[in-house]
């Protein structure tokens, strides 16, 4: 049996949905907030996700950091060392999609040369009728950035869990090939 | 098995229990202590009295950034810094580095991994030099 302990990083364009994700996740698809409340800081939520057909789990430590432009560069000093990332955007406004590659490079400043494993979160997938980024749009840059594709609805709860699944998943298919590869290391 | 005057791990902020810290002070560097994610990470070493250190050697993999903290009491407490090292990337071997400590006086040593090469990192011996 091995916990896990990942820094998962929640970014995106102000309004997206960021927190209303994670809280939706947190709460087990029992809280919706209605107000928006805008994040000026940055939210620490922590979740343990057992990893199915095996005794371990990983604990998230979710970093929800605000997303309007002058608080980024507070919130930033907060981010840490990033081992996940949730890139999140309005399914309804193709602006906060234009602006991940933004997020990208951000994030990346912060990681210090290592890899991290991520996903792409269109949220706000209920309000179809005012779609404007395609799936398979974003589907496609995902892929163009290494990033898993995944749509949701905190507001209809749906598929919330999902993102935060495959990342506590991912991490814990790294630790074990890691592991592996530790075993097998030859002398200093 | 031990050496009975050797150190002990007391502490470490990580634990996978099949590479328990126990293998850090089993001489064997076929056995390891592995992180489990995210930094900092620390394991403290004991010793029986206050011991007068030369310098310690650290077998690792994808170590960066090591710190090591002293104190001289039984508490683990009022911690004091000692020494650090950047550590060089040796991809796919071991890395070994010896910290001198200037035979500094002390009952415990605690390192502190600060950054890694990767996510995860694994200390697999550390040898004390009296």
């Amino acid at each position: 049996m091995v916990k896990l302990r990942a820094r998962c990083l929640v970014v995106g364009d102000a309004a997206v949905g960021k927190s209303a994700l994670c809280h939706t996740f947190y709460s087990d698809g029992t809280l919706f907030q209605k107000n928006y409340s805008m994040t000026t800081g940055v939210e620490l939520i922590m979740k343990c996700v057992n990893i199915p057909e095996s005794s371990d789990s990983v604990e998230l430590y979710i970093i929800d950091s605000a997303g309007k432009e002058t608080l980024v560069e507070t919130c930033e000093k907060m981010w840490g060392q990033p081992s996940l990332l949730c890139l999140v955007f309005d399914l309804t406004s193709q602006q906060s999609f234009a602006n991940c590659s933004c997020w990208m490079e951000r994030m990346a400043a912060h990681c210090k040369g290592l890899q991290i494993q991520g996903v792409l979160v269109g949220n706000k997938s209920d309000l179809s009728a005012r779609r404007e980024v395609q799936e398979s749009v974003a589907k496609e840059w995902a892929q163009s950035q290494g990033l898993e594709y995944h749509e949701t609805s905190a507001k209809e709860m749906e598929n919330c869990d999902a993102p935060f699944r495959r990342l506590a998943q991912a991490f814990h298919s790294l630790y074990q090939q890691r592991r592996d590869t530790i075993q097998n290391l030859g002398p200093a | 098995m031990f050496d009975s005057v050797g150190p002990h791990v007391v502490m470490a902020a990580s634990s996978d229990e099949n590479h328990p810290p126990e293998n850090i002070t089993d001489g064997n560097t076929k056995t390891f202590w592995i992180s489990t994610g995210m930094f900092p990470q620390e394991f403290v070493l004991r010793f029986a009295e206050p011991t007068q250190i030369s310098g310690v050697t650290v077998d690792s993999y994808n170590v960066k950034h090591l710190k090591i903290d002293k104190n001289t009491t039984q508490q683990a407490s009022q911690f004091e810094p000692v020494a650090e090292k950047e550590f060089e990337c040796t991809e796919g071997q071991l890395q070994s580095n010896y910290i001198s400590l200037n035979g500094s006086s002390a009952t415990q040593l605690r390192f502190i991994i600060a950054s890694g090469y990767d996510h995860f990192v694994s200390v697999h011996r550390v040898s004390v030099k009296y």
